[in-house]
């Protein structure tokens, strides 16, 4: 019959092996994901964690200059990302969109491995700081010269938005920040064409299983020609930059 | 007896586990020994900066994180690109999880002091490079200050550079923070990507 003095020593000695195992397994085990878009029990914008939280403060846009330094190095400082497509346009995206998809990368409830360090709070910081760069990015105008489709069937395209985009997107593209729809007018098409595909694969977990559906049954050609149509968008005035602007913040 | 024994496992367990603690300064001194006595000096060199040929990594000032992941991934078979499945595996199978972090830990120590500032002149056209195709976002200013996880590349092997980078577009290398940079690999062409590893081998 052991002894409480022995137990405890046990408990110890249990306890050092555990935890020394713990930390050779953290350094190489996944972080937990979250549910993922078709698996049972997935809900879309479920909220909760640091979205809550940063949606619930109010931004200091001076901060969030600070913040969107380290965003620059790929999103560029006028926020305009790559045309090829390999960093999206950030400037003219909806505030409640950004900080959802921060907040979404960082829970690792999007997948998305070049992005996920940035968007850590060891980099960026924590909700504040989340709220704070998405409040920086509205100050941004967008690119006058966005990445583009081949132009081949702009009827088509136009005929496919009309009957499948709207509902969500918006007659012109332009997204709902209250529902968390993302802008898409004018975004660059290659990007489009990542994101559609990988929302139709299921292999972008956080999407909604409503478009998902909606776009189960696209044809490549109507693919190209839908995104085409929607990188051609044209934004109102005000929210587009002249050609050749430079983002004074970081000159 | 064995009643004995039972009642006393608990403190065994626990003294050998305050053993394997108040061991650790003593292993990791043995890092040195360690890069010596595996093998390692034949292929990375004595300084661990010299390495035997072309194309082989300088180790010496790496983060002990990474060294140690390179190694397990090497072991597991979740690094296989280059010279890690013909070379690497035979001589790391041997190395313990203590080996491999004393022979990292010594290679981290190695890391020197900051070079006095280089003589001004024309930067490197690689330089540039380096900074407008983002390399410098995960890899930090000069490749010196990578994020956690990812390794400093100033003053590394030019040719190594150039597998390592090559092999990781190509889906030949997908180990650790792999998977992070092939999709950015694009943004560079064979002759953009020689010129950012001989900017980065001149770094000090």
């Amino acid at each position: 019959m052991l002894k409480l003095k022995h137990s405890l020593a046990a408990l110890a000695a249990v306890s050092a092996l555990l935890a020394g195992g713990a930390v050779y397994a953290a350094d190489h085990a996944a972080p937990k994901k979250g549910k993922s878009v078709g698996e049972e029990g997935y809900v879309w914008n479920a909220g909760g964690g640091e979205e809550d939280e940063a949606l619930g403060l109010k931004p200091d846009l001076k901060n969030g200059r600070e913040v969107y330094e380290v965003c620059s190095a790929c999103h560029q400082p006028e926020g305009w990302g790559l045309p090829d497509g390999t960093f999206p346009q950030l400037a003219g995206q909806h505030y409640k969109v950004i900080i959802k998809q921060l907040a979404d990368i960082r829970a690792l409830n999007r997948e998305n491995p070049t992005m996920y360090p940035f968007a850590l709070p060891s980099q960026i910081g924590g909700p504040q700081a989340v709220a704070d760069v998405a409040g920086y990015i509205q100050t941004l105008k967008m690119s006058p010269e966005n990445g583009k489709g081949d132009g081949k069937d702009p009827a088509l395209g136009k005929k496919l938005y009309a009957d499948n985009c709207t509902r969500c997107h918006g007659a012109a593209g332009e997204g709902d920040n209250e529902k968390f729809y993302p802008r898409i007018e004018a975004q660059h098409y290659a990007y489009l064409l990542r994101q559609f595909n990988e929302i139709k694969a299921g292999k972008r977990r956080n999407a909604n299983p409503d478009m998902v559906k909606q776009i189960h049954d696209f044809t490549d050609q109507e693919t190209r020609a839908v995104l085409d149509y929607v990188s051609r968008l044209v934004p109102p005035k005000e929210k587009v930059a002249p050609k050749g602007w430079k983002n004074p913040d970081f000159q | 007896m064995f009643k004995t024994i039972k009642r006393q496992l608990p403190v065994m367990a626990l003294t050998a586990a305050f053993g394997a603690v108040s061991l650790a300064p003593a292993l990791a001194a043995d890092g040195k020994a360690l890069y010596a006595d595996k093998g390692c000096v034949a292929c990375h060199g004595e300084d661990a900066k010299t390495p035997l040929q072309e194309g082989f990594p300088k180790l010496a000032g790496l983060a002990s994180d990474y060294i140690v992941n390179q190694i397990k991934d090497i072991k597991a078979g979740a690094r296989t690109n280059g010279q890690s499945v013909d070379s690497m595996k035979p001589i790391v199978e041997d190395l313990s999880e203590a080996d491999a972090k004393a022979i990292a830990d010594y290679l981290a120590s190695l890391k020197e002091a900051p070079a006095a500032a280089a003589a001004a002149g024309a930067p490197h056209p690689g330089k540039t490079l380096f900074l407008t195709k983002t390399c410098v976002a995960c890899h930090g200013k000069e490749g010196k200050k990578p994020l956690p996880g990812y390794p400093a590349i100033a003053g590394q092997d030019k040719a190594y550079i150039i597998a390592q980078a090559s092999d990781i577009q190509a889906g030949k290398r997908t180990n650790g923070k792999s998977s992070a940079m092939q999709p950015v690999m694009h943004l560079v062409n064979a002759d953009e990507l020689a010129l950012v590893a001989e900017y980065l081998s001149t770094v000090k």
